[in-house]
């Protein structure tokens, strides 16, 4: 009933997320339904008639045993399948040369690309307001830092959210697999401004972005990041992924 | 008949104490529901919870310390004054002496010598009320040198948690005096002496918890 | 039907020989119905003021910046319309009241200290000058809180989890007073809890009538002691950490504040290794509740008492090392988020337990539905629908897209309000006989249940449907995202349900003073129940029994036994034959 209420997904580990959505929904569903299905049978089975009498016990120690077995072992699978798409998004980082580094503030996404010379913190980096433009297909690392209180990086169409820390740089990736527009929220209280603290991600193709790229990045070299990313935007235009 | 037996004699105040448990929980066998005394009684049960939780309150503090310390870069940070290790020990001795001077007023009661009870008693508190002296003069050194609450972590700390402790030693003093000042009434000699015994778990505790935040807070 | 003949002996009881003042009955009295009373009342004076933020807060979500109705004459430079910074103040104080000054007081205050004295029977806590305090205590704290409304730069508005250095640095929200005066609140109330719980304890271990042995205890004895073992450790990590916030905002030092070397990170650890333990603080006791409850009205002996005791140990266990599991996509390292997914999914099993023993006791029963039963029985239920649902979030990969969407408001409401509240209930119908000696009217109590059950769920399940959509909480308009345009319908259904629940509790706010002061006489024992409070007069005089106390023979649940004619075989009646048959 909720599947087709999640926001489309348009990123790679975003599936691993929505099935396991489904399956927890699944499992949490036929538990639901047994359990309220008993329930109400007992209800009315057992409602108080005239000349009924209350069965004496105190219990039955095979079936507390099976009914504590069970759950555990079902919630024992549920984390061994959480496990492996859990330490992929978060505690690996794949392979990747585009690198941008969004810096938070009250109440707007600083989004930094290197420019032309790869690097951060030098003079030919160019910071836009609340939008990122990313090629599709590529893994894109993002270092999130916060100038003031905690925000959160929240993309719905990714599967993607990650606190940002001030004082602490964390890094995350992501990898879109259509192009499109979308809304990037804060999802984490940060004062008055909370609501409305908005962005946008633009996921272009490859021939997109290095047009956006030569006109917004100063493009003299015609590069956003480092030099081996300049090859793959005109050019290997399907297999960019290393 | 239906007497209730709960009609004692009434304290100065009016207020008529209540009776006291009937029994110490009810784990005896049925058939003979006669009252147990309990392992610890209502108070010591009561003082030692309470420093369960203190126990928390502290750990807090303390791990919430840890934790910047050990995320710091450098502890004590530059150009930061260093804490008076040595007078520090030595006032934890003075400390830790007052714990003695406790622990020896319970004989004083059991033979019935309320003079010394109370002597023991402001002995206890004396020594507490001289160690919070010379922490406070330290302090005052300290802020001299211009370690506040305000220089960065370190200060933070450092005031935090001495502070939270030096406020639990006042606690503890103005306790003690009360509870000397009962002694020199005549209380406790009666048998009375849950108020005693609570304060002198507290002190204890007090105490003990010194040399935790000592060897924390200036050794390491 | 009144009382079984063995009891007899309780009824005519005349306490105290002296007469004690209005004062001392009503305000400063140390008995400890009088002070369960007390709590009660707050709770419910708050629950009231929680619930109109509540319905503040959904009018905004439903019809953004239109005129709250009512708040004309309060936000005069707006109208009544709410400002951003408004909402953040209205739902901040919504949680806060409603956990801190609600469901504790009812759950923990009132009923644990109504209950354990009677029920154990004991004649009063083992301190009872310092429970009267900790009532004061905790009323002055909450008073503290309400104070927070009138100050220059509003209340507090950083969500009830207050996460530095949001709510360390006063200019990052505009609140300066606000905050402050929450964080010397919650200081206090966490002396008064203290206070109370030292008390809690102590009783229990070493005030218990004859023969009421750890496994003869009611559970919802068994609840209160777990949860005031937890309320003793968590309450005071909660009480350093808005000291240290504290000092933050006006002394300056820096705890939290990154500038100053502190660690944002370390609120939230210190925030939730409270806050974990006292969502099973605020869930506990109910549910001990609706383990007193469903046998009584079952007349079947609760299955698996042990199970039940056990479970609720292991709980309250597991609930100190499961905190981390608020914060997985806080930056904290993922390998120890992992460690919490495993923590968590196991904290689950000891509440699986519960609900299959609470559905084996209905198992071949007599269920009678009266009101209390009927809010117990929700009370099951919801929990089950609330604890599912934290299924969904103790998976680390499907928390990373719900966390922070109303998927989490809809597990909130389902366990606290379905759980919590429902147990609150429950135990205000089915302890009112005893605690003001009076019934209360049963079809005023169906008229409030029914709407109260349908309404609940119109508004919180669709929440669960929005969250999925990706409606984040704690925001003020989600009609500025576009992603979020076509499921508005949705919040306008849920505001209209939530007014609805509003309404539906008139019913009871009307029953709960009717009978105060015209309702039916209630006899010793009107639901036939074998727990001891029973066996006192309604309501239990001062020092609650006579001459004797009640010797207990046996567990609390013996119903339908065959040892007994009656359906019910009270705990304190002694056995016929031969003396001291072993059971429970
Ligand atoms: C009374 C309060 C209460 C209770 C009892 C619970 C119970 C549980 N909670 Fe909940 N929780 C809250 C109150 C509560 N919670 C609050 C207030 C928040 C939000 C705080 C904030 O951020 O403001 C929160 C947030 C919260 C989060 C963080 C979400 C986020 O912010 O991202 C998580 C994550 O794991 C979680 C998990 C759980 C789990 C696994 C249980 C389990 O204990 C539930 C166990 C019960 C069952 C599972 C149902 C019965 C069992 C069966 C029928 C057996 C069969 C089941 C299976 C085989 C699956 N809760
Ligand atoms: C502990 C218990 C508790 C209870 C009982 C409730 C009860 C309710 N809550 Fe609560 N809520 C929380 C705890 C609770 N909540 C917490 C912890 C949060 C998270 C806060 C945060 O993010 O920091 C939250 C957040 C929260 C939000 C999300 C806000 C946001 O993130 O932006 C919403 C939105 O709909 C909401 C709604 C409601 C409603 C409609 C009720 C209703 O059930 C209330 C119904 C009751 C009444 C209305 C009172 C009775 C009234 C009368 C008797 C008088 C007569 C009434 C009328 C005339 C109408 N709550
Ligand atoms: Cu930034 Cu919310
Ligand atoms: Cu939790």
């Amino acid at each position: 009933m909720l599947d087709w209420w999640l926001p489309e997904n348009v990123s790679t580990y975003g599936r691993e997320i929505d099935w396991l959505f489904h399956l927890i929904y699944y499992i949490t569903g036929v538990t639901f339904i047994l359990v309220f299905v008993t329930m109400l049978a007992f209800l009315v089975m057992y409602r108080d008639r005239p000349g009924r009498k209350a069965r004496y016990t105190h219990g039955n120690t095979t079936l507390e045993i099976v009914w504590t077995v069970v759950p555990a072992l079902i919630l024992v699978i549920l984390t061994l399948l959480s496990v492996p798409a859990w330490s992929k998004i978060k505690m690996t980082m794949p392979e990747t040369d585009f690198v941008v580094q969004v810096t938070a503030k009250q109440f707007n996404w600083q989004v930094t690309y290197p420019g032309p010379d790869g690097k951060f913190g030098t003079a030919d980096d160019k910071t836009l307001l609340d939008e990122m433009h990313v090629p599709v297909n590529k893994v894109v690392r993002v270092i999130l830092k916060s100038q003031d209180v905690i925000h959160s990086f929240f993309v719905p169409n990714f599967r993607m959210k990650q606190d940002a820390v001030p004082g602490r740089e964390i890094r995350q990736w992501f990898e879109a697999t259509k192009p499109g527009k979308y809304e990037w929220p804060c999802a984490e209280l940060c004062g008055f401004g909370h609501s409305g603290m908005r962005g946008w991600i633009y996921v272009h193709t490859p021939d997109e972005y290095g047009k956006w790229a030569a006109e917004n990045l100063k493009a003299e070299a015609a590069a956003p990041a480092t030099a081996e990313a300049k090859a793959d935007d005109p050019k290997k235009e399907e297999k960019a992924k290393k | 008949m239906t007497t209730v037996t709960v009609e004692r004699p009434r304290r100065a105040n009016g207020h008529v104490p209540p009776p006291p448990p009937p029994t110490g929980g009810g784990d005896g066998p049925d058939r003979e529901p006669g009252p147990r005394r309990p392992l610890l009684d209502n108070v010591r049960l009561a003082m030692l919870f309470l420093i369960c939780g203190e126990v928390m309150f502290f750990g807090g503090l303390i791990s919430a310390f840890l934790v910047l310390r050990v995320t710091a870069a450098q502890w004590p940070p530059p150009l930061q004054p260093r804490l008076p290790v040595g007078v520090t020990g030595v006032n934890t001795l003075v400390l830790l002496a007052s714990s003695v001077a406790i622990a020896a007023a319970s004989p004083a009661l059991v033979q019935r010598d309320p003079g010394t009870l109370v002597r023991r008693l402001l002995l206890a508190g004396g020594l507490g009320a001289a160690f919070l002296l010379v922490q406070g003069y330290e302090w005052i050194r300290l802020v001299g040198y211009g370690l506040t609450v305000g220089s960065g972590a370190y200060g933070t700390t450092f005031y935090t948690v001495i502070g939270t402790h030096a406020a639990h030693v006042v606690a503890a003093v103005v306790w003690v005096g009360v509870t000397a000042w009962l002694a020199a009434c005549g209380r406790f000699v009666d048998g009375q002496t849950g108020a005693l015994r609570a304060c002198a778990i507290y002190w204890h505790f007090v105490v003990a918890l010194w040399p935790i935040l000592y060897v924390a807070v200036y050794l390491v | 039907m009144s009382a079984s003949s063995a009891t007899a002996h309780a009824h005519d009881v005349h306490a105290g020989h002296h007469e004690l003042g209005f004062v001392r009955t009503y305000i400063f009295s140390t008995d400890h119905k009088m002070i369960a009373r007390q709590f009660l009342f707050m709770g419910l004076f708050m629950m009231v003021l929680g619930g109109l933020l509540a319905l503040i807060v959904r009018w905004q979500l439903a019809w953004p910046e239109t005129a709250v109705p009512g708040l004309g004459g309060i936000l005069k430079e707006t109208g009544g319309i709410l400002e951003p910074s408004t909402y953040n103040m209205a739902f901040t104080m919504h949680a806060t009241i409603m956990i801190f000054f609600v469901i504790m007081p009812i759950l923990a205050g009132a009923f644990g200290n109504f209950c354990i004295p009677l029920m154990i029977g004991a004649r009063d806590m083992a301190f009872p000058f310092l429970n009267m305090l900790s009532f004061w205590v905790t009323f002055s704290a909450g008073l503290i809180m309400l104070s927070g409304f009138f100050v220059e730069g509003g209340h507090a508005a950083a969500g009830w989890t207050s996460y530095a250095p949001l709510s360390a640095v006063p200019s990052y929200t505009g609140v300066n007073w606000g905050q402050n005066i929450w964080c010397i609140s919650l200081f206090i109330m966490g002396v008064g809890s203290m206070m109370g719980s030292i008390n809690y304890i102590t009783t229990i271990i070493n005030m218990r009538a004859p023969g009421m042995r750890l496994f003869r205890m009611p559970l919802v004895i068994w609840s209160l002691f777990i949860t005031a073992i937890l309320l003793l450790l968590a309450l005071p990590v909660l009480t350093s950490g808005v000291a240290m916030l504290l000092f933050d905002r006006t002394l300056g030092t820096s705890w939290f504040r990154p500038s100053g070397g502190g660690e944002p990170l370390l609120w939230q650890h210190l925030f939730w290794y409270f806050g974990h333990p006292e969502v099973y603080i605020l869930i506990l006791p109910a549910m001990g509740i609706a383990s007193e409850i469903l046998p009584v009205f079952c007349r079947k002996p609760i299955f698996g008492y042990h199970a039940m005791a056990f479970s609720m140990i292991g709980i309250a266990f597991l609930s100190w090392i499961v905190y981390g599991h608020h914060m997985f996509v806080s930056g904290m390292s993922p390998a120890l988020g992992m460690a919490f997914t495993v923590t968590t999914m196991i904290i689950a099993v000891p509440s699986a337990i519960k609900t299959f023993n609470w559905l084996g006791t209905m198992w071949g029963a007599r269920i009678q539905f009266t009101v209390p039963m009927l809010n117990a029985l929700a009370f099951v239920s919801m929990f089950v629908i609330g604890g599912l649902s934290g299924i969904f979030m103790a998976s680390t990969p499907v928390d990373i897209y719900i966390q922070d969407t109303y998927f989490i408001v809809a597990h909130i409401h389902y366990v606290v309000f379905g759980g919590s509240i429902f147990g609150a209930f429950a135990a205000i119908y089915y302890w009112f006989p005893k605690m003001f000696g009076r019934m209360t009217n049963t079809a005023l109590g169906h008229l409030h249940f029914w709407p109260t059950f349908v309404f609940f769920n119109l508004t919180f399940f669709p929440m669960h449907i929005i969250g999925v959509g990706g409606q984040m909480r704690r925001i003020y308009n989600p009609m500025q995202y576009e992603f979020l345009q076509h499921q508005q319908h949705w919040n306008v259904i849920i505001t209209y349900s939530a007014l609805a629940l509003g309404v539906s509790q008139i019913p009871f706010v009307i029953n709960f003073f009717w009978s105060l002061f015209a309702g039916k006489k209630a006899p010793l024992n009107p639901w036939n129940a074998n727990t001891l409070e029973w066996t006192a007069p309604s309501p239990p005089p001062h020092l609650n029994w006579g001459a004797t106390l009640p010797t207990v023979y046996r567990g609390p649940y013996e119903y339908s036994s065959p040892e007994s004619r009656d359906d019910f075989l009270p705990q304190s009646t002694p056995p016929v034959g031969a003396a001291g048959a072993r059971r429970h």
